[in-house]
């Protein structure tokens, strides 16, 4: 069975954010919650500053916080490590949110997608309401929305339950990358089975030394970043006093 | 209810209404979500959630103060047995309000018994809090009927007293077992939680045995009563003493820890006021409270102790609502990105009426109870 990770190259990574938008779409994700998020720090003084950016998502640990908190098993492990949340066990307790300490889960506060549920046209007499657009065309909650989610998570996860990435499982379970994998323009994103010694994702743990989000806590995480962006030169000095 | 006939049809017409108006918002929540909560993906869990915790480990404390008769045989508290049960089963039914409503619905609360996770301590609290609930009310059923010295009316005392022992430890670790989050203390956030026990449901059931007793101009006098306000005294005075001890250490780690996660735990902004690093509910809700028990002529009083327990009661709500929220004051993670780098909280008219729901529930069944139920029973023979 294979065991699923994914390595983020922060060296190729330009933070262009289409990991971000593609998620959005294949997942039909609401505004307000976010399967693909990133880090953003500012360090140094000005004039020497310099920004950073690290993708993340949801880790996949080996050893889930979210998992082993869950009081209905709603989040579970699949037995290609993928953690899996099943809408239908869900209660909306939020212990998982809480629990993750990688701030990747969110809660359906409300019924998603509420800008496309107005009847509000945007020039009246003029266009059609949101609500009468995902009508027309057929949609589910939105005009745009993607049927191929169906299937192992609800196509639109209701108000009242928690949701986050689930490495595209859908796409996995037909042989296909996560689409934030597929979608990236830089190729920053390395998707494939940490079991298997001569994978891709292997070949690039055993060659650059990977860091992991919060390890000091023990969760295992299956999301690995190697190197760093950072083209700055600076002159060679032994520094003074 | 002798002393005040005229008052209890108002009293009764107040918690209809508190009732209906909490109803309705229940409903509410349900057709519209948690949108009415000012919660967010930061602030998880707001004021439902924090009066399902003071109200859940009061009724432990009042199961465990019944366990002094119950299960160790002391025979001058059996006049109160009857109706620390009762209270207990009031109050939790009053918490399992508040939670339902947390969870948006009450057959998510039934669902958790039907697809169990037992290595989730929120799937244990459900679990013992609902055994404790049957077995109570059972207890209950038994002494009303006269049953006090059987073996198996024995069997639920003892049952309710571990239950009632373990239960608390079980809310703590909820907050304890969370890695990510070091400022609820790991695992002492368990021991915690059984000491607020303690003190809550002393404090609760002298507040309601003295407001009760000036109402309906009943056991003010006599020997019971005064085993009530020496001993029961006695013992809020210590477990005041016992979390007050607790809570300077938890403040002096708190300031003087250089961990990052309290670090910014530091820049909490209280929800009710501080003076230094001390909140206003802790030197309101308890330091002040335990000054004053520890005065004898204010501790012998009947209105000292109203206001002592009173302080004590409301103070506990107070510190779990602060605990409860500066643990999530500021986001995790890549929640950095969309919320402040601090979120405020001040709940909602929604959030406010779910603790009216839940306490008018709690004092309908005590009024009730009351009324109709024969708490002031003791055993014969």
């Amino acid at each position: 069975m294979p065991r699923y990770a994914m390595v983020i190259d922060l060296q190729r990574c330009v933070g262009c954010g289409a990991c971000s938008i593609a998620c959005r779409n294949e997942n039909n994700v609401t505004e307000g919650i976010y399967w693909s998020n990133k880090i953003t720090e500012t360090v140094g003084t000005f004039p020497n500053v310099r920004y950073h950016y690290i993708p993340t998502l949801c880790n996949h640990c080996g050893s889930a916080p979210c998992v082993r908190g869950c009081p209905t098993r709603a989040m579970h492990k699949l037995d290609n490590g993928i953690t899996m949340h099943d809408p239908k066990k869900c209660i909306g307790c939020k212990y998982c949110e809480f629990n993750c300490p990688y701030g990747v889960i969110y809660f359906n506060w409300e019924k998603p997608h509420k800008f496309w549920r107005s009847e509000e046209a945007a020039i009246p007499g003029g266009t059609a309401s949101p609500k009468e657009l995902v009508e027309k065309v057929g949609g589910q909650a939105t005009p745009y929305s993607n049927p191929e989610r169906t299937g192992t998570a609800a196509t639109i996860r209701p108000k009242g339950i928690v949701e986050k990435c689930t490495f595209c499982d859908h796409r996995v379970a037909k042989k296909q990358l996560p689409y934030c994998v597929e979608a990236c323009p830089a190729n920053a994103r390395v998707f494939g089975d940490l079991s298997d010694p001569n994978s891709e994702v292997s070949v690039l743990l055993g060659k650059f030394h990977p860091f992991r989000l919060r390890e000091e806590i023990g969760t295992e995480p299956h999301v690995f970043y190697i190197r760093g962006y950072n083209p700055a030169r600076y002159r060679a000095t032994k520094g003074g006093v | 209810m002798n002393g005040n006939k005229s008052l209890y049809p108002i009293w009764l017409g107040v918690l209809g209404i508190a009732i209906l108006a909490g109803a309705v918002a229940g409903a509410f929540i349900f057709m519209q979500g948690h949108i009415l909560f000012n919660a967010n993906d930061v602030l998880i869990w707001t004021l439902p959630l924090g009066v399902y915790i003071f109200l859940a480990l009061s009724s432990s404390g009042l199961t465990l103060l019944s366990a002094l008769p119950l299960v160790f045989g002391i025979k001058k508290y059996e006049p109160f047995a009857k109706r620390l049960v009762f209270l207990a089963i009031a109050t939790l039914c009053g918490g399992f309000v508040s939670i339902g409503l947390e969870l948006g619905s009450i057959f998510n609360m039934i669902y958790i018994m039907l697809s169990p996770n037992l290595s989730s301590p929120i799937w244990w609290m459900g679990a013992i809090y609902s055994v404790e609930l049957a077995v109570l009310a059972l207890k209950f059923w038994k002494m009303h009927t006269g049953d006090y010295h059987s073996g198996f009316s024995k069997l639920l005392g003892t049952a309710s007293f571990v239950l009632a022992l373990i239960a608390p430890l079980m809310i703590g670790s909820v907050f304890g077992l969370t890695e990510s989050r070091a400022t609820y203390f790991g695992p002492v956030m368990s021991i915690y939680c059984l000491l607020m026990a303690v003190l809550s449901g002393t404090a609760l059931f002298i507040l309601y045995s003295l407001v009760v007793g000036r109402v309906t101009g009943a056991a003010s006098s006599g020997e019971c009563a005064a085993v009530l306000y020496d001993e029961f005294t006695l013992i809020l005075t210590y477990a005041a003493g016992i979390v007050t001890a607790f809570t300077l250490l938890k403040i002096v780690i708190e300031s003087s820890t250089t961990i990052p996660a309290f670090l910014v735990y530091h820049k909490f902004e209280h929800l009710f006021g501080s003076i230094g690093v001390f909140g206003t509910e802790v030197i309101l809700g308890l330091f002040l409270p335990f000054v004053l028990l520890l005065i004898p002529s204010v501790r012998g009083t009947a209105g000292g102790r109203i206001l002592a327990s009173a302080l004590i009661f409301v103070g506990s709500l107070a510190r779990h609502m602060e605990i409860l929220l500066a643990g999530q004051s500021h986001p995790v993670g890549p929640k950095a990105e969309q919320f402040p780098q601090y979120v405020r909280y001040v709940p909602s008219g929604w959030e406010l009426l779910v603790l009216v729901f839940a306490l008018a529930v709690m004092l309908l069944l005590y009024t009730l109870g009351e009324r109709y139920l024969k708490l002031n029973e003791a055993p014969t023979g």
